[in-house]
């Protein structure tokens, strides 16, 4: 590799929208998104060879004036980090910042079931700043949570997370962390995830990421584990083991529920491999290129095609290739029958993916084994190259080659208010979704819409056969869909409802200069004539 | 109190969290049937609220605007260089077009506070045109999902309802309880309080849940008779401002009533204050009370004869609201034994010597030393502490302590936030059908041989 990208000896991490040129709004052919993205050019660039002239410049990108509730790096960055075994996460914040933690916790006792590891409780810790905080500072609180930390977990490392609050009034966790870390006797790893900072909450990942290479994988690793393999992941089920096993690999499942020892001897590992290469490639990288672990360039292991090269990829680094391709080809001989039943089945049905990129673009390629149309896609964020930048890493290119372009690919970043026109404008049976938002109001659209939680299911050869077998309870459910559509009102105004574009408001900003007239003016200086008994 | 919250030297910190943060009040907003709330903060923050406050606790769910329709600036680096009101100002009008809203409340949070962006004077402006929209301050280091929520009860009542000379309608009651969301049977509560009142003869505004009629309900404050707070403390702050603004009295009921003779009891307090005619209310606790005791003879039957084992002590953490009425209930009505019972919503200190109170006098014979403790990490120490003598112990509390409830061998079920093991769609533990409905829960879970 000719360049480093990544550069580990700063605690903070170049947001993805400056380091990819990641964008939240665009809508167009997804063809034409390939050719605006010019991977090849940004590879170049990566790999440290001559750009040309104009690679690398910004993606045009569609701006919204009307956002919705979101995620964030914070939020990322506490379900990564804040659902290790053994680790403690201190959000440096006021209360509200941890939330979401107790979700992280039920999502931590659903991993370690589904990995067969023993039942525990996030060690999550705030420093619950309040006002005079905001006015004096915080930095004795977080020294005090600190040393709560160890008392109440003993952990192996304590991280801390920034956030808004803590950002803007210029704490400074890294020379805190660096100062106690002696006292404290284990790792204290500053973590620069403050919501407001990347436009997108992916970047949230690789500052966790960040973290755990900077200061937990093994530096200079005494031996090597010839036989582990790195899959970054996050709570999914094992299906990865089935799928390596005949490779004679063992599996190094990290971030979620993993323990510090696990994190520790990815060093060691032969390779690095992903369910997402927007989830995994900045691990992945700073790996190969920090730590000598090589990544695996091959598409994602989905659909036939996609798991054949995957697995080919791993084989040839472990010298495995005869043996690869045998399980390829029983493999294949063994799904065929089940799935042309479902091929069968699914003849005429359409489905539409709403997810984070990479990971659509692995569901969208399942989708089109199972013989399901995909007109259109929402994904909620576009990176033009990952970290790796690897010559098979074009995901949104390997998806359109071998499946088809998709005439409505729209990125937007959560934002339900364009559900009725993404619907209106492409035939869909279902929808698959991850991240909370959505779902429902598809819903009340009068979609079914299966939520993407366990997200290995779709993962490999039988991955396809499970998606089909789950799609069909999915569109049974359509009924409850329909029951919805004729009964709940969505809380949007029959002009929006009207119209085609889900971009209208960003095509059209004088539209906003037209507001309605104040409906049904109960806010009237005439409080008696106006307050009717109900 | 306990050996380690004695001992411990009291810190900032709180691991497994039993609140949000003030900015969480934007559920108070989607309480209000066609009210839209604009979330004026960070990427993060209400989907933060929204997991804590809908999902993980009972998987309620939202409505309308709530939830993932909600609109919110999502701030960015840019907004804090060089200020959010242009943001705010675009997100506004584009609410205002693509949203149909009787009621629009912008709630900023901890960025808006801490660049002191001039949310009012933008929030004026369209209030000026005619827009009902209303600006609330809720940055998350002011207070919790509580104070929030107090916060924007408030300001709707000063920006929105405005104010009144006319009348006040005897025997029309505005009616303040929980706090949407986050008492997560806030909505089935709601529906029981508003019958019983009703039933008693009443007028009842309800503000909140499936019984508000949206905004109209709000304009029509000023016009009841009084205000009734049925909440330990939560509300106080609310009926005091309407006092001062209307002149308009209140009546603060700190307990919630559980079961025919407290709410009975409930019932006759709220009509002598209210000076209305005692036929209705008496018929109708005579009717309740016929056939709560049908149903209560039946049941105990059960607690007779029932030989595979019950519990017969419990422990409870929650909210100030229902610690006190759920202890009330078990320890007075029941005869369960209390052995522990932490208030983990912060309420003020003017108030916690009243709350203390009520546990002390929570009935004949039974005296309860209520803790007040906020940090999960205490309150699981604490209830770790407990030496429970025989049996099955009954644990009510919240998803942070299942694997405590296993190890102590309890029979357990969730009345707070977090709760992800529960589904609530219409559950109410309160009044005279909610009692009943909570003794089936609790004894279902005792039968089958748990």
């Amino acid at each position: 590799m000719a360049s480093t990208n990544i550069n580990l000896n700063m605690t903070s991490v170049e947001n993805r929208e400056y380091r990819l040129g990641t964008i939240i709004g665009w809508d167009g052919k997804a063809s034409d998104l390939i050719k605006e993205s010019a991977y090849d050019e940004r590879s170049a660039k990566k790999h440290g060879g001559c750009a040309g002239k104009g690679s690398g410049c910004k993606l045009c990108e569609l701006a919204s004036p009307l956002n919705q509730e979101t995620m964030c790096s914070n939020a990322i960055v506490q379900c990564q980090v804040g659902n290790l075994t053994d680790c403690a996460l201190i959000d440096h914040s006021p209360i509200g910042c941890s939330g979401e933690n107790s979700k992280f916790n039920l999502s931590m006792h659903v991993g370690l079931k589904r990995r067969g590891k023993p039942l525990q409780n996030t060690l999550n810790i705030s420093t619950n700043l309040k006002e005079q905080d905001m006015v004096f500072g915080a930095s004795e609180k977080l020294r005090q949570t600190i040393l709560d930390a160890k008392e109440r977990f003993n952990p192996k490392a304590i991280f801390i997370g920034m956030a808004c609050a803590t950002a803007i009034i210029g704490e400074d966790i890294d020379s805190i962390a660096e100062e106690m870390e002696p006292e404290v006797g284990v790792p204290i790893i500053p973590l620069h995830c403050e919501g407001f900072r990347s436009k997108h909450w992916s970047t949230g990942f690789d500052i966790a990421f960040h973290g755990v290479l900077r200061q937990i994988v093994e530096r200079h690793p005494t031996k090597k584990q010839n036989d582990l393999i790195n899959i970054v992941a996050l709570w999914g089920t094992d299906y990865f083991s089935e799928m390596l096993a005949p490779l004679g690999l063992r599996v190094n499942y990290l971030l979620d529920t993993a323990s510090f020892e696990e994190i520790r001897q990815a060093s060691e590992a032969v390779a690095t491999a992903t369910f997402c290469d927007t989830l995994g490639g900045y691990m992945a990288t700073a790996l190969e290129e920090s730590f000598g672990v090589p990544q695996i360039d091959a598409p994602q292991p989905y659909g036939i095609k996609g798991t054949d090269e995957w697995l080919r990829a791993i084989a040839k680094v472990v010298g495995k290739e005869k043996e690869v391709e045998e399980y390829i080809e029983s493999e294949h001989k063994r799904i065929a029958p089940k799935l042309a039943e479902l091929r069968e089945f699914f003849k005429g049905k359409n489905g539409i993916v709403m997810t984070g990129s990479a990971y659509a673009h692995g569901l969208i390629s399942v989708l089109s084994e199972l013989g399901i149309g995909h007109d259109a896609a929402l994904v909620f964020h576009h990176d033009p190259i990952y970290d790796g930048a690897g010559k098979h890493q074009d995901t949104l290119k390997e998806l359109v080659e071998t499946y088809g372009d998709i005439p409505h690919y729209t990125v937007s970043k959560t934002r339900a208010f364009q559900l009725p026109q993404l619907l209106k404008r492409a035939k869909t049976d279902f929808l698959l979704i991850r991240h909370p938002g959505l779902a429902s109001v598809a819903g009340h659209l009068g979609f079914p819409t299966l939520t993407m939680g366990d997200e290995h299911i779709p993962v490999g050869y039988e991955g396809i056969l499970r998606i089909g077998e789950m799609l069909k309870g999915v569109l049974s459910r359509t009924k409850f869909n329909q029951v919805l559509k004729r009964n709940v009102k969505l809380p949007y105004s029959d002009w929006w409802l009207a119209q085609d574009d889900p971009f209208y408001l960003t095509h059209h900003p004088e539209t906003l200069n037209d507001l309605p007239e104040p409906r049904n003016l109960k806010f009237s200086k005439d409080k008696e004539s106006n307050s009717e008994n109900a | 109190m306990s050996e380690s919250l004695k001992t411990k030297k009291k810190s900032n910190s709180i691991s497994d969290p039993r609140y949000s943060c003030a900015v969480g009040a934007s559920n108070t907003v989607v309480g209000i049937k066609g009210a839209v709330p604009i979330a004026n903060c960070s990427p993060g923050c209400q989907l933060k609220q929204t997991a804590f406050l809908t999902f993980e606790n009972g998987f309620q769910g939202s409505i309308y605007a709530g939830a993932g329709n909600m609109p919110s600036a999502n701030s960015t680096e840019n907004d804090i260089v060089f200020g959010g009101i242009k943001t705010l100002d675009q997100l506004i009008k584009s609410t205002l077009k693509v949203f149909n809203g009787d009621l629009y409340v912008v709630l900023t949070g901890c960025v808006g506070g801490l660049i002191g962006d001039d949310v009012s004077s933008l929030v004026n402006e369209y209030r000026d045109l005619g827009y009902p929209i209303v600006a609330v301050d809720t940055a998350g280091f002011k207070g919790n999902n509580l104070f929030g929520h107090e916060e924007v009860v408030n300001a709707i009542v000063d920006q929105f309802v405005g104010d009144y000379k006319g009348e006040r309608k005897k025997g029309l009651v505005n009616l303040w309880s929980e706090v949407p969301y986050y008492n997560q049977n806030w909505r089935g509560d709601y529906q029981e309080l508003a019958r019983i009142l009703r039933g008693a003869g009443f007028e009842v505004n309800v503000l909140f849940g499936p019984e508000n009629n949206g905004v109209k309900d709000w304009l029509r404050i000023p016009e009841a008779q009084f205000n009734l707070v049925v909440s330990p403390w939560v509300g106080v702050r609310n009926a005091e401002h309407l006092q001062e603004k209307y002149g308009q009295p209140f009546l603060h009921i700190p307990e919630i009533p559980i079961g025919a003779e407290a709410t009975s009891e409930f019932i006759r307090k709220v009509v002598e204050f209210a000076g209305i005619d005692k036929e209705q209310s008496e018929k109708f606790i005579e009717q309740e009370n016929g056939i709560y005791y049908y149903y209560l003879e039946h049941f105990s039957e059960f607690f007779a004869e029932y030989w595979y084992g019950m519990p017969s002590e419990f422990a409870i953490t929650a909210d100030s609201a229902y610690t006190l009425a759920y202890t009330k209930f078990l320890a007075d009505q029941i005869g369960l034994i209390p052995r522990k019972a932490i208030v983990s919503d912060d309420p003020p200190q003017k108030f916690r010597e009243q709350i203390e109170k009520a546990f002390h006098n929570i009935s004949e014979g039974v005296d309860v030393q209520v803790e007040f403790e906020e940090d999960g990490y205490l309150i699981e120490k604490s209830i770790k502490e407990v030496d429970f003598s025989s049996g099955k112990p009954l644990i009510l509390a919240s998803s942070w302590e299942i694997n405590l409830a296993n190890d102590k061998g309890a029979l357990f079920f969730e009345v707070t936030p977090p709760s992800s093991e529960t589904l609530i769609i219409n559950r109410s533990f309160v009044g005279y059908k909610g009692a009943l409905n909570l003794l089936e829960k609790i004894y279902s879970a005792s039968v089958g041989g748990k």
